[in-house]
């Protein structure tokens, strides 16, 4: 350690670490890093921290959280900004809740409640996302203005159709679905799919070991998915293309406007994904509170993630690293006795550091994210 | 109105000369459209206390949406998230303070000035934070100012413990819902102090006093904007940051005092806050963020800076005073305000582009 210090220091006074191997790297990844750390760290002050069942939790009470990074994502990285994907969150858990009643009051089967409701919520959120998209693209109105109005929109449609309670009385199995997991294993007993086995009663569940939580594994696919369409096909290239430098995009013959309106359509969606599986993990349709920030913390992490606001740049993968940063350093704080209130301050001062630390490394941005 | 320019053709020219007139007042049109249609569907609308309810309602948002327009209008991508956390962080910095130096055997009148005069000048320090991050530091201001949004909001609970804090002194409460001015009938006119008259006079209160607190600072700001060579400077950043910088503005200490003032008049704003609601809480201004900048975009400042005046944001911040108080009075339910609000905000953007510049 101290070696180490010592290196980087006399490094540093030739005024080449930032520039040395170790420093690039660390710059490159300091997120992940510093997710490490922290993971140490709490794992020595946060009794049960370092524990399988706590980092599922972690990921599990992040599902939201990184479906609402991913849809920023797309849409930093073409240069814009989607500050209506928190209201549509409330909008789509509302609406699949409100769809969920309608349909089983009209004596459908509550499989068929359940999957048609979360559909039909997802379907009503192409609607914000194409009109934002559309508001952008042909009528010139900035992304910021363009989705904050939208956003209030929501909102307010949200609050009408709910009138300002959670919406409850779903179908039983809701709940469990999003909160059940791939794999229930008893040591040596009994291992079983998707429910607990029957001999164990409600209050020993903590005693076996319950693997996978079924809110990963949808995650997991939904990320792999868009993994892939922002790496693997044309569709990803132009959206960087587009954040890169617009008039080259637009001569390059990609047409930017039709691109934009997908890129704002797909954020809605995964933000209405975002909301129908809330309902499936809360079991209530509930609406986004002014508080909530859904939509700034999801910037904050993909900023964190080291993507640009000014487009062009920004990883999936990253993305997904900020969202972690913020969610361990919340809950790990909390298993270390510390109040609840810092986070918020130790939240808005790792996202400055996170743009300084940026700054110290212009040869990354210059060389684009796409690396 | 250029008349040569009018003067040119016939029918169209006229068409023209309409639009033109119309031009960057259509948020006036607007706001008369609305009042015509709420005096319609909202029986007891055209009354003098409809006024003073726009008015005492619609203060914060006066308040905030100055405080953004100073910020937005230096441009290349300025914003200000923090200023609806810091009406909560000085409300409550505010309101412990009071409640402080009463409990500490002070008079309530001296308790307010004192605790009223720290707070704004705490306030100064976020701003202060803001302004050396984005002036020196280059951090977005986007980014700055919700950090700043985070380190508020956890400054004020953590001081609140999550509760609302509610010993306030009562004199705060008098002066939150006094008037400047009464008159009972006889001629008697008094200032601040309701006239003891026999039950059952009527007395016409007039102007809430937090608005005429919050009218003298804006009144200040609009001036400072318009008429000083720092308001100047501030339209020249906006309009060009290099050409403003190589003209010898110190742009940097131009923005860092930019932020500040924002908070400042959000500090402002907690107080009001305070004195209206005779309590503090943390999060009291989470939900003005939008109708501030709403606000402040209706009165046709451009997000990309340069533009933008004080009395235009007023008329901006009126258009959905107006509509949030027409509603209520039409016993509408409120939530339609937001959707109308955000309908607004973009239809805004989309008019000032239709619409051809008057000065222009």
């Amino acid at each position: 350690m101290m070696a180490a210090v010592g290196a980087s220091t006399s490094a540093m006074a030739k005024g080449g670490f930032l520039h040395s191997r170790a420093g690039s790297f660390l710059g490159r990844n300091w997120a992940a890093c510093f997710l490490v750390a922290m993971v140490v760290v709490f794992s020595v002050t946060g009794r049960g921290f370092l524990s399988i069942p706590y980092f599922q939790n972690i990921l599990h009470l992040s599902t939201m959280a990184i479906l609402l990074a991913a849809a920023e994502t797309f849409v930093i990285v073409t240069g814009g900004i989607d500050l209506s994907v928190g209201y549509i969150v409330g909008f789509s858990s509302v609406c699949s809740a409100q769809l969920m009643l309608r349909f089983q009051s009209a004596g459908l089967p509550p499989g068929a409640c359940m999957v048609l409701g979360a559909l039909g919520a997802l379907a009503l959120c192409l609607v914000p996302g194409v009109a934002n998209g559309l508001v952008i693209t042909r009528l010139k109105v900035p992304p910021f203005i363009a989705t904050l109005g939208m956003g209030g929109i929501m909102n307010g449609l949200t609050l009408l159709w709910c009138q300002g309670f959670p919406v409850q009385g779903l179908p039983g199995p809701v709940s469990s679905i999003g909160n059940s997991y791939l794999l229930y294993i008893d040591p040596g007993k009994s291992l079983s799919f998707f429910s607990k086995p029957d001999y164990i009663p409600d209050s020993r569940i903590r005693e076996i070991l319950r693997l996978l939580p079924n809110s990963l594994i949808f995650l997991a696919l939904v990320v792999l998915v868009l993994w892939f369409l922002l790496r693997r096909t044309r569709f990803g290239r132009h959206t960087y293309a587009i954040g890169g430098n617009m008039d080259a995009a637009l001569r390059a013959g990609i047409n930017v406007d039709a691109h934009i309106v997908k890129i704002y359509a797909l954020s809605a969606l995964l933000a209405g994904l975002g909301g129908a599986f809330n309902v499936f993990q809360t079991g209530i349709g509930n609406y986004t509170t002014f508080s909530s920030l859904y939509e700034f913390m999801a910037v904050a992490a993909v900023v964190i993630g080291g993507a640009s606001l000014t487009g062009g740049k920004g990883r999936l993968a990253a993305s997904i690293i900020g969202v972690l940063v913020l969610k361990v350093l919340e809950s790990g704080l909390s298993i270390s006795g510390v109040p609840p209130f810092y986070r918020y301050i130790a939240v808005g001062v790792l996202l400055t550091l996170a743009v300084i630390i940026d700054q110290l490394f212009p040869e990354l941005t210059e060389k684009g994210g796409t690396a | 109105v250029n008349p040569a320019r009018t003067a040119t053709g016939g029918a169209p020219a006229f068409a023209r000369s309409i639009g033109r007139g119309l031009g960057k007042r259509w948020v006036l049109v607007f706001l008369l459209l609305e009042i015509t249609v709420f005096g319609l569907i909202a029986p007891g609308f055209f009354r003098y206390e409809t006024i003073q309810l726009v008015l005492f309602y619609g203060t914060l948002v006066f308040l905030l949406a100055t405080a953004e327009l100073f910020v937005i209008v230096t441009g290349n991508g300025a914003i200000d998230l923090s200023v609806g956390y810091i009406v909560g962080f000085s409300s409550v910095v505010s309101s412990k303070l009071m409640a402080a130096l009463v409990a500490a055997g002070w008079a309530p009148l001296a308790a307010i000035a004192v605790a009223c005069a720290a707070t704004l000048a705490i306030g100064l320090v976020p701003g202060l934070v803001n302004g050396l991050l984005v002036a020196y530091l280059k951090v977005p201001p986007f980014i700055a100012t919700f950090s700043m949004l985070g380190a508020a909001h956890g400054v004020s609970l953590l001081l609140t413990k999550g509760v609302y804090v509610t010993d306030v002194p009562q004199l705060a409460g008098d002066i939150g819902s006094g008037h400047f001015l009464y008159i009972a009938p006889g001629g008697l006119v008094s200032f601040f102090r309701a006239p003891i008259v026999e039950r059952g006079t009527a007395v016409a209160a007039i102007v809430p006093n937090i608005v005429v607190l919050a009218f003298a600072f804006i009144a200040v700001f609009a001036f400072v904007l318009k008429r000083t060579r720092f308001g100047q400077h501030l339209y020249a950043i906006g309009g060009s940051r290099d050409a403003a910088s190589r003209s010898g503005i110190d742009v940097k200490r131009r923005l860092v005092s930019v932020y500040m003032l924002s908070s400042f008049l959000a500090s402002l704003g907690g107080i009001v806050y305070v004195l209206m609601y005779v309590s503090g809480k943390s999060d009291a201004g989470s939900s003005l963020l939008i109708q501030a900048i709403a606000a402040v975009v209706i009165g046709g400042a451009s997000m990309f800076g340069g533009s933008g005046t004080v009395w235009r944001t007023i008329l901006g911040c009126l258009v959905i005073a107006v509509l949030e108080t027409g509603l209520r009075i039409a016993a509408v339910p409120t939530y339609y305000t937001y959707v109308l609000v955000g309908a607004i905000l973009i239809m805004a953007v989309v008019l000032e582009k239709l619409m051809p510049d008057p000065n222009r």
